[in-house]
C-alpha cells in the first residue's frame, strides 16, 4: 500500500478541508498543551481492559515509550509534520504497523479512539474552543484510525498470500462468496 | 487468436457425457474466476471456481514447502466421490467432479487427454470450429 495515496483518499472521504488543517494548525500549541493529559485519560482507560493492560505491559518499559509516542502523536495531529503529506501518511502507516507488531487490533484500537476523541472534546469545551476544531481533530482522528485498521488488514492478508499463494482477488472473492452464506 | 468459450464449453460438455463416472467439469483462473464449466445443475459456478483455485493454489504452496516437486494434480476424496484438481496452463485450472466408483488410473489418463486439447484452446493454438 501507498501510505499517502491511501491518506489523500480517507481525506476526502472524511472531508478534511483546507480550513480544517488551518484551524488546527492555529491550536498545535494547545494541542502540546493538553497531550500529557490526554496520554494519562488514555492510558487510564487502558489499563483497566484486562487484555490491552497485559499487552502495555508485556515488556519493560513498553507502557512509557508508548506515552511519549502517544503525545507525540497527539500534537502532530495538529502540526500535520509537513501539512499532512508524505511524512505525516508515513508516520502513521508506520504507526500502524506497530500497533500490528505487538498485537494491537482494530478491537482495541477502535474504542480506544472514541475515549481520545470524547476526553478531547470535553476539554475543548472546557478551554471554550471552538466546535469547528472540535470536528477537525474528530477527522484528523478517524484518518489516523483508518491508517491502524488497513495496517492490521494489510498484514494479515500479505501473511495469507504469502503462506498460500493465493492473489488478492482470489482472496476477495473467497470472501464475498463465504459473506454470501453468513 | 482469441479463446472461443464456446468450444471450450462444448469440450468440456463432451468430456462429462463420454467418460465415466464423471459429473461436472469446469476452468478456472488462479483468481477463481470460471471460464467454462460443465457441472450439476445446484453447483454454484463462481463458488466452485474460487475454491478451486484456492485449492491448487495452496496445494502448490504445501508441495514446496514439504519439497514435493511439481504437483501434477490434488486429489479431493469424499464418501460421495473425487475432486480431481490440475494446473492447465498458468492462467488455468482444471477441475474435475466424479463419483464414487470412478477408477483414477482411467480419470487421470482421461484428464491427460483432454488437457491437451483445453491447453491448446487456451493458448489460441486450436483449429476454428468448423475447419
Amino acid at each position: 500500500m501507498e501510505p499517502l495515496g491511501f491518506m489523500e483518499t480517507i481525506m476526502r472521504r472524511v472531508q478534511l478541508s483546507a480550513e480544517d488543517k488551518d484551524l488546527l494548525v492555529k491550536e498545535a500549541d494547545w494541542g502540546k498543551n493538553v497531550a500529557l493529559q490526554m496520554a494519562d485519560i488514555f492510558y487510564d482507560y487502558l489499563g483497566r481492559d484486562e487484555e490491552m493492560n497485559a499487552i502495555l505491559n508485556a515488556k519493560e518499559g513498553r507502557i512509557h515509550r508508548l506515552r511519549e509516542t502517544f503525545t507525540e502523536w497527539f500534537h502532530e495531529m495538529f502540526t500535520g509534520i509537513d501539512g499532512w503529506s508524505k511524512a505525516y501518511a508515513d508516520s502513521r502507516w508506520k504507526i500502524g504497523l506497530v500497533h500490528v507488531r505487538i498485537g494491537i487490533g482494530p478491537q482495541h484500537v477502535v474504542p480506544a479512539m472514541a475515549v481520545v476523541v470524547t476526553a478531547v472534546r470535553q476539554q475543548l469545551r472546557r478551554d471554550q474552543k471552538s466546535e469547528a476544531l472540535s470536528d477537525a481533530l474528530s477527522k484528523i482522528c478517524m484518518i489516523d484510525l483508518a491508517f491502524i485498521e488497513q495496517a492490521h488488514a494489510q498484514v494479515l492478508s500479505e501473511a495469507l498470500f504469502k503462506e498460500t499463494g493465493w492473489t488478492q482477488a482470489l482472496f476477495q472473492r473467497l470472501i464475498a462468496k463465504g459473506a454470501e452464506t453468513v | 487468436m482469441a479463446i472461443n468459450v464456446t468450444k471450450l464449453e462444448m469440450t468440456l460438455q463432451e468430456f462429462v457425457a463420454n467418460v465415466g463416472n464423471v459429473q461436472g467439469a469446469a476452468i478456472v483462473s488462479p483468481d477463481g474466476l470460471s471460464l467454462a464449466s460443465s457441472l450439476a445443475p445446484g453447483m454454484d459456478d463462481e463458488r466452485v471456481a474460487a475454491m478451486s483455485a484456492a485449492m491448487l493454489s495452496l496445494g502448490e504452496r504445501i508441495g514446496r514447502e514439504l519439497n514435493r516437486g511439481e504437483i501434477e494434480r490434488i486429489l479431493v476424496e469424499g464418501q460421495k466421490g473425487y475432486g480431481i484438481l490440475t494446473s492447465c496452463t498458468e492462467e488455468a485450472v482444471f477441475l474435475v467432479l466424479t463419483d464414487r466408483n470412478a477408477k483414477l488410473g482411467i480419470i487421470n489418463l482421461e484428464i491427460k487427454n483432454v488437457i491437451e486439447e483445453l491447453r491448446k484452446q487456451l493458448l489460441g493454438l486450436a483449429q476454428p470450429i468448423g475447419l
